[in-house]
């Protein structure tokens, strides 16, 4: 590399850097609790399970569960049943206070035994410390515009790791892989640690960062999915009264399993005004059966009045890329051991991105050393090092 | 105090060890449970300790 890309790429590297530092530091520190965040809510809210009953027991039909949610609340509107990720036999029944349910908006929960349709919880969401943590990591409680700014800083940061690769030869020339240099300057012992910490954990980084960019133009990609599936799907019902009646929602699901045979249900979606939903269609998540296929879900359409599938299409790529990378930033996908590695390496990515800082600082108040021309590319000027 | 200088394989030898060990734990668990995440567990487990060990050695002379 010649001596101006080395100056070119310092460049590029302490600028976004410094630009995103701050937000990615917030972005570290507040995703470390979120990594935990299942353990953390099991221990503060224990949820009730289902009773103990013979494992042949029957599944009670759905219209069971909703007519009693129904019953219970009949001034709420019913928008979504799903399928609990973590309790057997338990059915979750969402209402909502409104029938557009803006986002923000926490519906009520209502849980269900499925076998039984006894109702074993009512939960208001009124959410508490992790999901205001979990809010301020997405988008800082600034909605969409926060999430796309993070989105931008995400962006940076991934500049600035390519960069930075570009930067490690230059400063490794002379140096042994892993060298920490302890004697003299301590900002020498921070560079060797920046570059020690940075180089290892590397592909992490990028793969952290480059899914978390993704998450943050989820809102996006699906209103670019509902602009192109939506207008067909509605089209036939246009200028028509509103549904006195839906169809039977057992009907419906007899419907969604025999479209999408071998998926596991994972949520209903009732006929609805919200933006997730259509006010002439049940929607059926569907998700696949294998560890990868459970990542991907597929919705079934089904006509509200007759309960007649309408459709069954998958997602497109970019939905089914975005659900893909979900994991990959989260780290929920190999159980204890593997959230506890997310999070020592998020640590490192802390020590990365406050030594980056340091060493920045420091530079700013000491003065350069003199380099020899010969010696290499004047990385110097970035570090005030020589390598 | 002279030393060589690395050619572009040295310098980048271990990262690029370990960043596949890590692409390798990323990707296993996903493709499955049990003995995918063991392999996913282990894989990038081992970025992690080399990690530790050269952070925690002891002052050593330059050139050493």
């Amino acid at each position: 590399m010649t001596a101006q890309s080395v100056k070119w790429w310092s460049l590029v590297h302490k600028w976004t850097s410094l630009v995103c530092t701050l937000f990615l530091l917030m972005l570290c520190i507040t995703g470390l609790p979120l990594i935990f965040h299942d353990e953390i809510d099991e221990l503060f809210k224990s949820e009730a399970s289902a009773r103990e009953l013979p494992a042949d027991t029957p599944q009670a039909p759905l219209s069971r569960l909703v007519d009693a949610a129904k019953a219970r609340y009949p001034q709420r509107y019913l928008q979504v049943l799903g399928w609990d990720d973590d309790r057997a036999n338990v059915v979750n029944v969402f209402l909502s206070a409104t029938p557009e349910a803006p986002p923000g908006q926490r519906f009520l929960k209502l849980s269900f035994d499925s076998r039984t349709a006894e109702l074993i919880g009512e939960d208001t969401q009124q959410g508490g410390l992790m999901s205001a943590i979990r809010i301020f990591h997405r988008d800082m409680f600034l909605g969409l515009p926060g999430e796309l700014f993070l989105g931008v800083m995400g962006l940076l940061f991934v500049i600035a790791i390519v960069s930075g690769i570009m930067l490690y030869a230059p400063f490794m020339r002379r140096l042994n892989f892993g060298t920490v240099r302890r004697i003299g300057a301590s900002r020498v012992k921070w560079l060797d640690l920046h570059n020690l910490i940075g180089g290892v954990t590397l592909i992490w980084l990028l793969a952290v960062g480059v899914t978390g960019v993704i998450n943050t133009i989820s809102l996006p990609l699906f209103s670019a999915w509902r602009a192109e599936v939506m207008p067909e799907l509605i089209a036939p019902h246009l200028g028509k009264p509103p549904l006195a009646k839906w169809a039977d929602v057992d009907d419906v699901m007899a419907a969604a399993r025999r479209a999408l045979d071998g998926n596991t249900p994972a949520s209903i979606i009732f006929p609805t005004v919200a933006r997730f939903g259509t006010p002439r269609h049940f929607i059926v998540w569907t998700k696949g059966t294998t560890p990868i296929t459970s990542r991907l879900f597929t919705p079934a359409m089904l006509d509200a009045e007759t309960g007649q599938l309408v459709t069954a299409r998958g997602l497109p790529w970019y939905l089914r890329a975005l659900q893909v990378s979900r994991p990959l930033h989260f780290g929920d996908y190999g159980s204890l051991p593997l959230k506890i590695i997310w999070a020592l390496f998020d640590l490192a990515a802390i020590v990365v991105l406050a030594s980056g800082v340091y060493l920045w600082l420091g530079k700013r108040k000491s003065p350069r050393v003199p380099t020899r021309a010969q010696d290499g590319p004047p990385v110097v000027a970035t570090s005030g090092i020589r390598p | 105090m002279k030393r060589e200088r690395h050619t572009m394989d040295e310098i980048f030898r271990w990262p690029l060890l370990l960043g596949g060990l890590i692409l390798v734990g990323l990707a296993s668990a996903l493709f499955g449970d049990d003995g995918w995440d063991a392999l996913s567990w282990a894989a990038l487990a081992i970025p992690l300790a080399v990690l530790g060990w050269k952070a925690s050695r002891q002052p050593h002379l330059p050139g050493s």
